[in-house]
C-alpha cells in the first residue's frame, strides 16, 4: 500500500490558462540507453544495468533531491494503480514483469518510468493548456539526464525507440479535455474528426478502450519524426485553442438555450453525489465532471474548480484505498466512497 | 542416405517428384506421406499436377531463408519484428534500415528526423550550468562590494545569453 495522503500533483490543481476546459499538459520523450537491448530484448541484467544507470543519474543531475524512486513491490499490481490513476505510469508498466524503477518528483509535475517499452519514459505535467511548462519540466530532464548517459540516437531516425511509431523526436505531446458543452450540443464528432484529419490522435480518458467517461478527452500527436518538437507542439496548441473556442461557444448555446436544462443536470449530479451511499468509480467520474462543468459555468458557487477536478482522481479505487489507509472489497469501497465523495461536497 | 522431405525437412521422403520447366531443366523434389496428405495430394497425378505449385512454395522458402537477416546485436530478424512490431536493440535500424523505412515512412510521412539531438542537449544543459555559477559569483561579487567583478560577471553572462533580470 502506498502511503500517500489527499495531496494531488500541482497539475490537477485547475489554475492553469484555459483551466474551465483544459485539465492538464503533459510532455512524454521515450529515450533509450545505447548499446544496451531494447525491454523486449533485455535479460534481467540488463535490466538491472538500465536500473543502476538511471538511478545513478538522477542523483547525480539533482533529481532525487526533489522526488522518490520506487522501485519493486510498489510498482506491481495492485499497488501500482495508485500511480496509474495519477497519471505517473502506464498500465502496461505496472502490469510488466520485471525489474522495473519510477521516479516521481514531489510536486508530481515530473516522473520516470524505467524499463517500460523503452528504457526511459519521462514526462512533464502542467495544469491546464501549458505547453511551455510541461515541456520546460521533461526537456529539463532529457538534457539533464541526457548529459550523464548515452542515448540512442541516429542522425537520420533521431532517438531510437522499442517502436517506431516513436522515433524521431521519441515526443508525445497531450492535451487532456473537458469538453461536456460538444458532448451536449453533439459537436463533438465533427471536432474530433478535425483533430483527426491534422493528424492528431484522440481518445477517451478513463474508459478502457474508446468508451469515454465524463466527457474528458485526450488529444496527443501521432507522428514524432520529421518535425521538430516546437512544430508539433504549435500544431497542437492550435487545434486546441480552436477547439477551446468551439467549446466556449457551445457552453454560451447552452446557457442562452437550455440554461433551465443544463442547471438542472448539474444539480442532480450534485444532489446525487451529495446523497449518495454506494457509488462506483464509473457513475462518480460522469457526475464529478458534470459538477466540474457547473463550477466553470458559474451555476455553483460554493465548490472549487480544483476541489472538483482532483476528485476525478482521489475516487479511483487505488487512491481511494490509499487515503483510507485499508485494501477493500469492491463492493465496501463502493460505500466508502459515497461517503468519502459526501464528506468533501456537503457544505 | 534417406531423403528428407523438402518441405517440412523432418520426415523421410516417400515420393520424388521430377519436374520439368519450360526450358527442360529438371528439379526434383522429395515429400513425406504427411505434406503429401497436408496437401490433399493422394495419387501420382495429383502430385505431379501439384509439382509446380510446391517448387514455388519451395524457393520463396528459399528466398526467404536468404533475406532473414538477422540484427547482429541482439538476434532480431525482420520477420520476427513485423510479428511482435518492436526492434530489439539501437543496432536493429541499421540492420533493418532500408526494410523499415517505408514504414517508417508511412507512420510519419518522413524518414529523416529533425527535432533536437542529444549532443544539443548535453551543450545546453552546460551552458545553463555555466550561467548558474556565473550568477552564484555575480551574487557573492555584489554582496562584496567588489562591482569591477560584478561589471565583469555581467558582460560574461549576457554572453552566455543570459537574460538580464531586475
Ligand atoms: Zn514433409
Ligand atoms: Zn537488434
Amino acid at each position: 500500500m502506498n502511503p500517500r495522503t489527499e495531496r494531488v500533483g500541482s497539475w490537477l490543481s485547475a489554475t492553469g490558462p484555459e483551466s474551465d476546459v483544459v485539465i492538464s499538459t503533459r510532455v512524454r520523450f521515450a529515450r533509450n540507453l545505447a548499446d544496451v537491448p531494447f525491454p523486449i530484448r533485455m535479460k534481467p541484467e540488463d535490466q538491472e544495468l538500465v536500473l543502476d544507470t538511471v538511478r545513478w543519474a538522477l542523483k547525480e543531475t539533482g533529481f532525487l533531491n526533489r522526488g522518490r524512486f520506487y522501485e519493486e513491490v510498489m510498482l506491481d499490481e495492485p499497488d501500482g494503480h495508485y500511480f496509474v490513476e495519477r497519471h505517473l505510469a502506464s498500465p502496461d508498466f505496472i502490469s510488466s514483469k520485471g525489474k522495473k524503477g519510477l521516479y516521481v518528483s514531489d510536486d508530481e509535475t515530473l516522473s520516470l518510468m524505467v524499463n517500460e517499452e523503452d528504457h526511459l519514459r519521462f514526462q512533464g505535467l502542467a495544469s491546464g493548456l501549458d505547453f511551455s511548462l510541461a515541456f520546460a519540466l521533461a526537456g529539463e530532464m532529457d538534457e539533464k539526464l541526457g548529459s550523464q548517459v548515452d542515448y540512442a540516437f541516429s542522425p537520420q531516425f533521431g532517438f531510437l525507440t522499442s517502436c517506431p511509431t516513436n522515433v524521431g523526436t521519441g515526443m508525445r505531446a497531450s492535451v487532456f479535455l473537458h469538453l461536456p458543452g460538444l458532448v451536449l450540443t453533439r459537436e463533438i464528432e465533427k471536432v474530433l474528426r478535425g483533430a483527426y484529419s491534422v493528424g492528431l490522435l484522440v481518445r477517451g480518458i478513463y474508459g478502457e478502450g474508446s468508451e469515454t467517461r465524463g466527457n474528458l478527452f485526450q488529444i496527443s500527436n501521432q507522428k514524432t519524426l520529421g518535425q521538430s518538437e516546437a512544430e508539433i507542439i504549435e500544431v497542437i496548441t492550435n487545434i486546441c485553442r480552436q477547439i477551446i473556442d468551439y467549446e466556449h461557444k457551445a457552453r454560451e448555446y447552452l446557457m442562452h438555450n437550455l440554461r433551465v436544462e443544463v442547471e438542472d443536470k448539474v444539480f442532480r449530479s450534485l444532489g446525487i453525489l451529495r446523497g449518495a451511499r454506494i457509488i462506483s468509480s464509473a457513475e462518480a467520474t460522469n457526475l464529478l465532471a458534470t459538477v466540474r462543468l457547473g463550477v466553470s459555468l458559474g451555476i455553483i458557487n460554493e465548490l472549487k474548480l480544483s476541489e472538483v477536478t482532483s476528485l476525478l482522481v482521489l475516487i479511483r479505487p487505488a487512491n481511494l484505498e490509499a487515503i483510507l489507509g485499508e485494501k477493500l472489497e469492491p463492493a465496501e469501497r463502493d460505500e466508502r466512497r459515497a461517503t468519502f465523495i459526501r464528506q468533501k461536497l456537503v457544505r | 542416405m534417406k531423403r528428407l522431405c523438402d518441405i517440412c525437412g523432418k520426415n523421410e521422403a516417400i515420393l520424388t517428384v521430377r519436374h520439368l520447366d519450360k526450358e527442360g531443366k529438371a528439379t526434383e523434389i522429395g515429400i513425406c506421406a504427411q505434406c503429401a496428405k497436408e496437401r490433399g495430394f493422394s495419387g501420382v497425378e495429383d502430385l505431379q499436377k501439384g509439382a509446380a505449385e510446391l517448387l514455388a512454395e519451395l524457393k520463396a522458402r528459399i528466398e526467404d531463408k536468404d533475406k532473414k537477416v538477422v540484427c547482429p546485436k541482439c538476434g532480431m530478424s525482420f520477420a520476427e519484428f513485423k510479428r511482435v512490431g518492436r526492434l530489439g536493440c539501437a543496432s536493429c535500424y541499421l540492420t533493418f534500415g532500408k526494410e523499415i523505412e517505408p514504414l517508417i515512412r508511412r507512420l510519419h510521412g518522413s524518414v529523416q528526423h529533425v527535432g533536437k539531438s542529444p549532443q544539443e542537449g548535453v551543450k545546453r544543459a552546460q551552458e545553463r550550468l555555466k550561467i548558474q555559477r556565473l550568477r552564484k559569483e555575480l551574487e557573492v561579487a555584489i554582496k562584496e562590494e567588489d562591482y569591477e567583478r560584478a561589471a565583469a560577471l555581467r558582460d560574461l553572462l549576457r554572453e552566455a545569453g543570459d537574460e538580464p533580470k531586475n
